[in-house]
């Protein structure tokens, strides 16, 4: 058994089909669809329960949405919550239910995949930039991208080193996310995997240590559902406080 | 495995779109109502709770207003209160005035009238003892005298009474 061509097999998102537009192949895949299913539980469940005062979601969704806006958003955002709070909000449900959506055995890890958080820390640093040039203005935004009170002949430098210190953050963001929701992926199918590499020895060992391999697998799946919501905090986290960073230069 | 780590620019592509597709409909069905509902929840609780707080300082009003009300009546009770004994105490002081300024009239007025009344005694006396005296002359001398001697008479007889009265002395 070719431990790692399986391992490849079950991470890498291998497209249905092939639909060239440009230099970009949009064809679906099984992550692009476990991907839009989350996003439509959301949508339903969230507007549901947005309508609906005493329902099951709303009783759900309305401590999180009021621990978001109370205690990550408006501490750093004060008056200007109102603008981004969406943007987090739908990051961090985002989030929470990508990551959820992947521990279903047979849906796709969709936060496990490079391209998904890449995409999200290329928004985050978009919103970093946009928030910063709005709230600020162009000039204000770039003279205080440099911490005030530098010499003269420093400045250039330390813009260089500062604006690749706002990508490394992005950079850290992606890989954060992605390592640790394809790390539960891959030591889950690596247990799993246990019980058929000694199968192939014999038919008695691969018995023997299935309920140890399971019960290994359940018990880092158990794991992967509190990892799952402490990334979704820590993305999102990190996404308000990079943000207001920039919309509050000090 | 080097797939792993090479972000697919389509799989890119959809995420960012669908990020934000899901992101407009989010706000617009869901963070909307939602965060409305809230809001008017929060509002009702700080109107509620702006009520209560008013509510209450108009009663801490009202009750401050009742002691000082109180307190009023109470220093007003006090000084009736002094200002009626004092004039009780004023008309009692004049009543027994009054009553020892009678008490002396009547004892005066007594006073006089014995006074008067002893004189007039005294005089009776005098002249019932004259009358007698000259009755007694007369039946002693036996013979009658008229007015102006018997007036003759009992003023030496008087005469010689108060000399006698003083040689006795």
């Amino acid at each position: 058994m070719d431990f790692e061509h399986e391992l490849a097999h079950h991470l890498i998102d291998h497209k249905l089909f092939h639909f060239m537009v440009g230099p970009l192949d949009l064809g679906l895949s099984p992550l692009i669809l476990t991907m839009w299913a989350a996003c439509a539980f959301l949508v339903v469940s969230l507007s549901l329960g947005a309508r609906a005062d005493k329902s099951f979601s709303r009783s759900v969704m309305e401590p999180l949405v009021l621990y978001v806006r109370d205690e990550m958003v408006e501490p750093i955002f004060g008056h200007h919550t109102d603008i981004y709070l969406p943007y987090f909000l739908t990051l961090f449900f985002f989030l929470l239910t990508c990551n959820f959506f992947g521990l279903i055995p047979g849906a796709s890890g969709v936060t496990a995949n490079i391209a998904v958080t890449a995409s999200l820390a290329i928004c985050t640093f978009l919103l970093m930039q946009f928030a910063g040039i709005k709230e600020q203005g162009l000039g204000a935004y770039l003279a205080h991208i440099v911490p005030s009170g530098v010499p003269w002949w420093l400045w250039p430098l330390l813009f260089v080193i500062e604006v690749f210190g706002m990508a490394a953050k992005c950079i850290s963001l992606c890989i954060r996310l992605f390592a640790n929701m394809l790390a539960g992926h891959v030591v889950v199918l690596s247990f799993i995997s246990l019980i058929f590499i000694f199968a192939e020895m014999s038919h008695v060992a691969g018995y023997g240590v299935s309920p140890a391999a399971v019960g290994l697998a359940l018990f880092i799946m158990l794991m992967d559902v509190l990892v799952s919501v402490l990334q979704a905090y820590i993305f999102t986290f990190l996404t308000i406080l990079f943000v207001g960073s920039s919309v509050h230069p000090h | 495995m080097d797939k792993l780590i090479f972000p697919d620019t389509g799989l890119m592509f959809w995420t960012v779109v669908t990020f934000f597709l899901l992101m407009v409909i989010l706000k617009k069905a869901a963070w909307g109502p939602l965060l409305a509902a809230i809001e008017a929840r929060e509002g009702r609780i700080k109107a509620d709770r702006e009520g209560a707080e008013k509510a209450r300082a108009e009663a801490e009003r009202i009750q401050k207003e009742l002691e000082a009300r109180m307190s009023d009546a109470h220093s007003k009770s006090k000084e009736l209160l002094a200002a009626a004994a004092k004039d009780g105490e004023a008309l009692r002081a004049r009543l027994k005035a009054e009553a020892e300024a009678d008490a002396q009239a009547i004892k005066e007025k007594t006073a006089a009238e014995l006074i008067a009344e002893k004189n007039r005694l005294v005089a009776d006396l005098r002249k019932d003892v004259a009358s007698l005296s000259v009755l007694a002359a007369e039946k002693l001398l036996r013979k009658s005298v008229d007015d102006g001697v018997q007036k003759t008479v009992l003023d030496g007889f008087f005469k010689d009474l108060e000399t006698s009265k003083a040689s006795k002395n």
